[in-house]
Parts: structure tokens; sequence; C-alpha cells
């Protein structure tokens, strides 16, 4: 059995990636909106959110629009390779069957 | 906030509905409710066309006696409504999301733009020329010609296949429409091209729900 990922497998940061994955591949979500979906604080979005960058799951970019500036949110390649993987150690600790499938 | 929050779900049952509840959560509030889409517009075409068959029959008199400027003002009107339903609605929905989908959605909408003011700029040229029932005719098969074609493209983008199928139907009732004649058109649009487009719209909703299920 593969160990689940620490980054990953904390319930803030579970939330926080899950609903990530649910972006478009390619596409990223303005902080605030995040935050809003999230229902949790600025703080403790941004202590999770820097956590998952420093393990390269989240990508994170400052840009302008217009004046003001905006923070945008996306899971990077390997954030979603890494969330699948999570998903499916834990599928697999619920139905240990072995099948191709997921 | 929940000081335990940086502790681990309870066990692998748990994770799973975090995930999944997280997810279906997410895909709702960041999906347009289908029918806010489709409907505006059905409601537009089933309303304008069927007036304007009404005053503008095949033949010279109208079914219903109603002023000659009505039904396009009507018309006019319900589809600047549904557009800006349609805007409203996608905004509050995508507006804090960038990347590719933005790309798309702003490329599929400089698409329209472009295309309906080439398309109409040569109608105009032409149009004035013809007898009144030829040139409705001209005008609103070429404007669904060019919806049915950007909806199957839009459907093409997007791998969307209520959209899609919503191009080709349209596409197919037009090209009925045409064949049988000024007067008709108005009425195959109306019922036909309204009345498919409240249908999709209500299958694209079915197939969102299914989707946003936890």
């Amino acid at each position: 059995m593969t160990e689940l990922d620490p980054v990953i497998h904390a319930q803030a940061r579970l939330r926080v990636i899950a609903s990530l994955s649910a972006l478009n591949v390619g596409d990223k979500i303005a902080f605030p909106r995040l935050q809003e979906l999230l229902a949790m604080t600025a703080g403790n979005l941004s202590v999770h959110l820097r956590k998952l960058e420093d393990a390269g799951y989240v990508e994170i970019s400052k840009t302008h629009r217009g004046r003001t500036p905006a923070t945008l949110v996306g899971l990077s390649r390997r954030g979603r390779l890494a969330f699948e993987e999570y998903t499916e150690a834990i599928r697999a600790l619920l139905d240990p069957t072995p099948s191709k499938e997921q | 906030m929940d000081p335990d929050d940086d502790s681990p779900p309870t066990d692998a049952a748990a994770a799973l509905r975090l995930i999944q509840d997280q997810r279906s959560a997410t895909a709702r509030r960041l999906d347009p409710d289908a029918r806010l889409v489709y409907w505006p517009w059905g409601v537009a075409w089933l309303v304008g066309f069927g007036l304007f068959f009404l005053r503008f029959p095949p033949g010279d008199r109208a079914l219903v006696h109603l002023p000659s400027w009505l039904p396009l003002t009507v018309l006019f009107v319900l589809l600047a409504a549904a557009g800006a339903t349609q805007a409203v609605v996608s905004t509050r929905a995508y507006g804090q999301v960038t990347g590719d989908s933005a790309r798309r959605g702003q490329w599929y909408g400089y698409a329209w733009a472009l295309g309906s003011v080439s398309v109409y700029a040569g109608l105009g040229r032409i149009s004035e020329h013809l007898p009144h029932d030829l040139a409705a005719l001209l005008w609103s098969a070429t404007a669904v010609g060019l919806t049915g074609a950007l909806h199957m493209a839009g459907g093409a983008v997007w791998l969307d296949r209520d959209l899609f199928r919503l191009g080709v139907w349209v596409s197919v009732i037009n090209l009925i429409g045409a064949i049988a004649g000024p007067g008709w058109h108005a009425l195959v649009v109306a019922v036909a091209g309204g009345g498919g487009i409240l249908v999709v719209g209500m299958l694209a909703r079915r197939r969102q729900r299914q989707r946003q299920q936890p």
C-alpha cells in the first residue's frame, strides 16, 4: 500500500486541491473567489496555499487587472497528478479488490 | 476557522466524501445554470419569429393585425435581453477564472461579433433591392444559418454534445424553412428552432445535474 501524500492528506489542503481540480486544465482562479468557494479566511488559505506551492502542486501568479493587483491560483501538472494518485489510493483503501479501472 | 484543519480526514471514506463534495460544490458554482443560458434565446425565437409569422405569413394577408414594426422590435428586444442574461450569468460563474477556458470563450465571442458584422454588411447591400418577403427570408435564413454553424463550432471547441446537436438541428430546420419559402421560414424557426433551444436547455440542465451530483 502506498503512503498517503502528507501534503494533501490534511482536511484543509484536501479541500483546496479538490476545488482546484474542478477547474479545467490550464485555468486559474482569483484568490478571493477561491476563498469564497472554500469559505476560508484569507490568512488560513494563504498558509495552506504556500504549503501546496512549496510542494510544487499549486502555481500562484500575480498579475494586474487594470490597476488592481490580482492573485491567480491554479493546480500545476504535478499537483493534478498527485491529487489523482491520492484519490486512487483512497479508493484502493476503501475497495481493496485489485482492479485496473479507477 | 477550524483549528484542526491541518489534521488528516478521519478515515478514507471521509476523505473521499470530502473530495466529492468539494468538487461538486465547485462545479456547481462555476457552471452557470444551463436553463438561464439557453431558455431566454428559445423564448426570443419562439415569440419573435412567431409574431413575425402571424404578421407576415405566406400570402398577403396578416393572420393577426399587428403594427408592422412590432414583430422585429420584439425579436430584437428579446434577443438583446437573452444576450444580456447570458453575459450576466457567465460573468458571475466564470468571472474570476482565467486561462485557456476564458481565452476560448473570448475568441468564440469574437467569432460571433465579427462573423455577424461581416455577413450582415453584405446582406444590407443586397436586401434593399429585394421585395419585402424575400429580403426577410434572406436576413433570417442567413442569421439562423450563422447561428447553427457557430453552435456546431462551439460544440467542437468545448466538446459540448448539447451545443453541437443544437447547431445541427438549427442548421437542418433552417434548410427546411428556406426551401418552404418566405413566411413558412419564420414559422419553422419559431416552433422547431425556439422549441429546440428550450428542449436542449432542459437536456443540458439534466446532464449538468448528473455531473454535479456528489
